[in-house]
């Protein structure tokens, strides 16, 4: 018999390389942050962009992030702008994304961000597929 | 012969069954024969950013159901196949070619402007976000597909909302009611008669604007699938009009399929949500 790899574990061991590569390329030059759109929703808006981009390298690192780069951790929705805006080719995007996922307890580390998963989330997907498809349709397309 | 598909909705977009079963047919129009699937057990697991175990474990169960379809996929969520593409398939083996909806329908539009034969006299918006856009350049492409349409005219979009979609903000309230807000104030000042969103994330959260009387919304299928004669009722918007009275209109029948003690504490609040507005707004 084969053994099976762990759930999930393809995808931790992804993130983890990039995690990697990420922290190897990026120079802290905060050039992703000052263009952010979102930065201004932070609840601890930033003044210094390259301190902020070190507080993210902590929480990528499993360290205490600062509240500025935590701020802007919980207000990334993927705009992107920063990608083309990075002159390491880092891609910003990505590491915001992993970061969000470790502040938020996702790769097994501590959360320092609160965890807001709403409960009803899947039974309310399932309950509009009731309401808006035919006993048959959600047979077989569910 | 017309091209097996599978046609690979999402979650949260059946909320309107009238997009899914417009987009079946607009596909079989243009020669596909589209297999749909969704649902929980189709999830890609973007939402699980909180538990990676989950995520990778859902990402795997979907891409091999996926494989085992032994089709080329189209994708309508703008979720999914942004996961798919940043993360479900670098880390799992995928064997399947996957096409965003939009960019399908734009590959076709010589074959779809013919199809699009009632006219519909209105001007509208384009409500945008900047991210995705890399991916796929919906941002260019759906205007250029509502422009097929006798009719529209799409007005100049003076405003991008920040993010990929807007319901990713549902955590981050002042910045949904800039949103609101930008989107209703800039559709005005362009002299647009209606929103058009791009992803049934923006329209199930911007028809809000509808509802409180601020600005007539859609999603570019219905205007496209309304193009075509197909008649499908937007019954997502109906009960979002109605608010509180949404359960007469969803019947008794229905509602015993969900819940009612669920319906009442899961359906009913989002139907009864409504934007922000400020104070120029005529919803407001
Ligand atoms: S990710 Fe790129 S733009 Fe951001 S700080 Fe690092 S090098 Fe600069």
């Amino acid at each position: 018999m084969s053994a099976r790899a762990p759930i999930g574990q393809r995808l931790k061991e992804f993130e983890e390389r990039e995690i990697e590569r990420i922290l190897g390329a990026c120079t802290r030059c905060g050039k992703c942050y000052e263009v952010c759109p979102m930065a201004q929703y932070s609840k601890a808006p930033a003044s210094d962009s390259k301190a902020v981009v070190g507080g993210v390298h902590a929480v990528l690192r499993g360290a205490a992030g600062t509240p500025e780069a935590l701020g802007w951790i919980g207000v990334c929705t993927r705009s992107g702008v920063c990608v083309p805006a990075c002159p390491e080719n880092v891609d910003p995007k990505m590491m915001m994304r992993l970061a969000r996922m470790t502040a938020l307890g996702g790769r097994g580390l501590p959360a320092q961000l609160p965890v807001k998963e709403d409960p009803d989330y899947f039974d309310r997907v399932r309950a509009f597929a009731r309401l808006q498809l035919s006993d048959d349709e959600l047979k077989d397309w569910t | 012969m017309s091209e097996h598909i599978t046609f690979w909705y999402g979650c949260n977009v059946l909320r309107h069954g009238d997009i899914i079963h417009a987009c079946l047919d607009i596909l079989r129009a243009l020669g596909y024969e589209p297999e749909p699937v969704g649902g929980v057990d189709y999830c890609c697991g973007t939402v699980k950013d909180a538990n990676q175990t989950a995520a990778g474990g859902m990402a795997t169960r979907t891409v091999g159901k996926l494989n085992a379809r032994a089709a080329p996929v189209v994708v309508w969520c703008p979720s999914c196949h942004s996961h798919m593409h940043d993360f479900m398939a670098r880390t799992n083996d995928r064997h399947f070619d996957m096409t965003y909806v939009v960019e399908l329908l734009h590959a076709k539009r010589e074959r779809l402007g013919p199809l699009l034969v009632r006219e519909l006299p209105m001007r509208v918006f384009v409500h945008q976000h900047i991210g995705f856009n890399d991916l796929v350049p919906v941002n260019r492409m759906v205007p250029e597909l509502l422009r097929l349409i006798p009719g529209v005219e799409v007005v100049e979009a003076d405003y991008v909302a920040p993010g990929y979609m807007c319901a990713s903000f549902a955590a981050i309230p002042r910045a949904l009611e800039d949103i609101n807000n930008n989107t209703a104030r800039s559709a005005r000042a362009a002299g647009a008669d209606a929103v058009v969103t791009v992803f049934h994330q923006c329209y199930r959260e911007l028809v809000g604007l509808d509802a409180a009387g601020a600005i007539p919304v859609y999603n570019y299928i219905h205007l496209i699938a309304r193009a075509m004669g197909l008649a499908y009722e937007d019954e997502y918007k109906a009960w979002k009009r109605a608010g509180e009275g949404a359960a007469a209109l969803i019947g008794a029948e229905r509602i015993a399929k969900v819940g009612i003690q669920f319906y009442e504490r899961a359906i009913l609040p989002e139907l009864k949500k409504r934007p922000k507005l400020q104070k120029s707004d005529p919803g407001s």
